[in-house]
């Protein structure tokens, strides 16, 4: 370490310039990362809150629940427990006077079940009659909708008040509308007997398969979602690359960095110093300039969560924190190590 | 004893038609308190002759003794140990770390070889004896040709070896530096009890030596 800092503490300007180079790439690793897992979440936040396991939907649905209708008939035999809630999903066109129209998800919901209860409210209240709706708090935070809005639903002539902003309820990329199952019911008055789009449970082994109902995993119902599959391999491929490219970079540089410096080993080696001692040098110091772009990069990240409007779909989550800067740190390693068969293959007569 | 002994050794470098002798079974030893120099011109093996003394290279044929010890078949480990304890280098280039002043140059001695040091009482006469006292704080290169050589030769004493191996030391200092680094060598090799070798074609050294041999062409011959 003593090498390693002393040689730091000299050629500030260099080893400056590397700090800045690993804290822009962790920075664009970090940025990147959470935008795309930001802008992914956004398809799935409100499915993550419910924590549900299970998807009851008519079996000619395509697995999409705002394509499902299930009848009285398909529903006869349901148990709806505590752990149950039934969804009756409709994508919608609103507006409210003085605000701009918006595209969203018309959940209806029932009183009493565990979606209603679970809401997580920033402002106001549940929803108490029928023409009362929660939404998602981006109507508020982004497209300035406030308590006591009036909204006017593409599905109905009718006017709903909004009584609460709810936290994370978006589902496919869309705020969520929260209102009464009637009004779906009303929306859906075209088929006969309509019960439900379907049911969600928190049980992992509820099962309800009758007649067009059928059961399918949650895993399987959010792959189906609308260009979630595409836009998640997307993603992934993405930051795969992403960081394979940057560790590249990295890496060379310190690479590069060591390579500069073998003359100097040589003359070290001639002087008896082992080559643990230089391995070591080599290492830590590809360490230290990696924490110190990294903790840069984690602060500046902070920084941008912060001041970004809330707009913009970002998620710096743990795991990305985690595995970014662990990811970081393994380059410095590697980017040490590989000029170590080098520095082990010094010949110390060099320095003569 | 000879603190040094080089017995019937050889070097060569390459195979074949390419095959060059740069050392031919050549023989050599200093004691204590001893200047010698080895002169001859370039390419003459000086070189090569100073890396196996040195313990820096194996010779292809014949024995290197240090202390009576056998140290021809060292492994790198053992000679890293041997160069660390027992033999000091002042290189022609002065090599001193580039990024460690005059004092963390001693630091990085004391972090890798923390036994048999000089104390600092001696090491701050060393500092006045070599006139470096006062650019303690600088890096090398803001120090002057002769002030690195001396920089050198203190860091090569501190470590309070046995032998000090110095490869062309006045290469690039004037007369006035030449006599000086040259009463130098004599004084430490007395008062220090040091074998001092030097390997250079400078004949201005010749009178502060105690022995003087020439190679040439690989051959090695004792002048004086």
């Amino acid at each position: 370490m003593f090498l390693a800092f002393e040689e730091i503490k000299k050629e500030k300007k260099r080893y400056g310039l590397i700090v800045l180079m690993i804290f822009l790439v962790s920075y664009l690793i970090f940025l990147l990362s959470s935008l795309a897992i930001g802008l992914q979440n956004e398809n799935t936040q409100a499915i993550d809150s419910w924590g549900i396991q299970r998807v009851v939907l008519n079996k000619n649905a395509n697995i999409s629940m705002p394509q499902s209708i299930l009848t009285n008939k398909d529903t006869t035999d349901t148990k709806i427990g505590k752990k149950e809630s039934v969804i009756g999903q409709l994508p919608v066109v609103v507006k409210a006077a003085g605000r701009s129209s918006l595209t969203a998800q018309f959940l209806g919901i029932k009183k009493g079940q565990f979606i209603y209860q679970d809401q997580q409210l920033v402002a106001g209240r549940r929803a108490q009659k029928n023409d009362e709706v929660t939404v998602d708090e981006t109507f508020k935070t982004v497209n300035h909708y406030r308590l006591g809005d009036q909204l006017e639903l593409n599905i109905s002539g009718q006017k709903y008040k909004i009584v609460g902003f709810v936290n994370g309820a978006k589902i496919n990329m869309l705020p969520i509308i929260y209102g009464d199952l009637s009004v779906w019911q009303t929306a859906r008055q075209t088929v006969p007997n309509v019960a439900f789009s379907g049911i969600v449970s928190k049980d992992r082994h509820y099962t309800y398969n009758h007649l067009d109902a059928k059961t399918y995993s949650v895993k399987t119902f959010v792959n189906k979602l609308t260009g979630y599959a595409i836009q998640k391999t997307t993603f992934t491929l993405m930051i795969a690359f992403l960081f394979l490219i940057s560790m590249v970079i990295i890496a060379v540089f310190l690479y590069i960095l060591t390579l500069q410096k073998l003359h100097n080993f040589a003359v070290m080696r001639a002087q008896g110093i082992s080559t643990r001692t230089l391995v070591n040098a080599v290492i830590s110091q590809s360490l230290l300039l990696t924490v110190t772009g990294v903790v840069l990069a984690l602060l500046c990240m902070w920084l941008t969560v912060a001041i970004l409007p809330a707009a913009v779909p970002m998620n710096f989550a743990p795991t990305i924190i985690i595995s970014g800067s662990l990811g970081m740190l393994i380059t410095g390693i590697i980017g040490g190590l590989i000029p170590v068969r080098s520095i082990i293959k010094i010949d110390p007569a060099q320095a003569i | 004893m000879a603190v040094i002994e080089i017995k019937d050794v050889k070097k060569t470098y390459g195979h074949g038609s390419a095959q060059v002798e740069a050392l031919k079974k050549i023989n050599f030893e200093a004691n204590r308190s001893e200047v010698v120099l080895i002169m001859g011109p370039s390419g003459s093996g000086k070189s090569t002759f100073l890396t196996i003394a040195g313990s820096l290279q194996k010779p292809t044929a014949g024995q290197v003794f240090v202390n009576g010890e056998d140290i021809t078949h060292f492994s790198a480990q053992q000679s890293s140990s041997l160069r660390l304890n027992k033999i000091g280098f002042v290189l022609q280039a002065y090599n001193l770390v580039p990024f460690l002043t005059v004092r963390k140059q001693f630091v990085l001695v004391d972090k890798v070889k923390k036994n048999n040091n000089l104390s600092q009482a001696k090491l701050n006469q060393l500092f006045n004896e070599l006139g470096i006292t006062k650019l303690i704080d600088k890096y090398p290169q803001e120090l002057s040709g002769g002030q690195q050589q001396r920089v050198a030769i203190a860091r090569a004493l501190y470590a309070n070896p046995e032998i000090l191996l110095a490869d062309e030391p006045t290469a690039s200092l004037d007369t006035s530096n030449v006599e000086e680094v040259g009463k130098l060598f004599k004084r430490l090799a007395k008062e220090h009890n040091k074998a001092i070798m030097l390997v250079t074609h400078d004949p201005r050294l010749e009178k502060y030596a105690d022995h003087i041999y020439d190679m040439m062409d690989g051959k090695l011959v004792k002048q004086k």
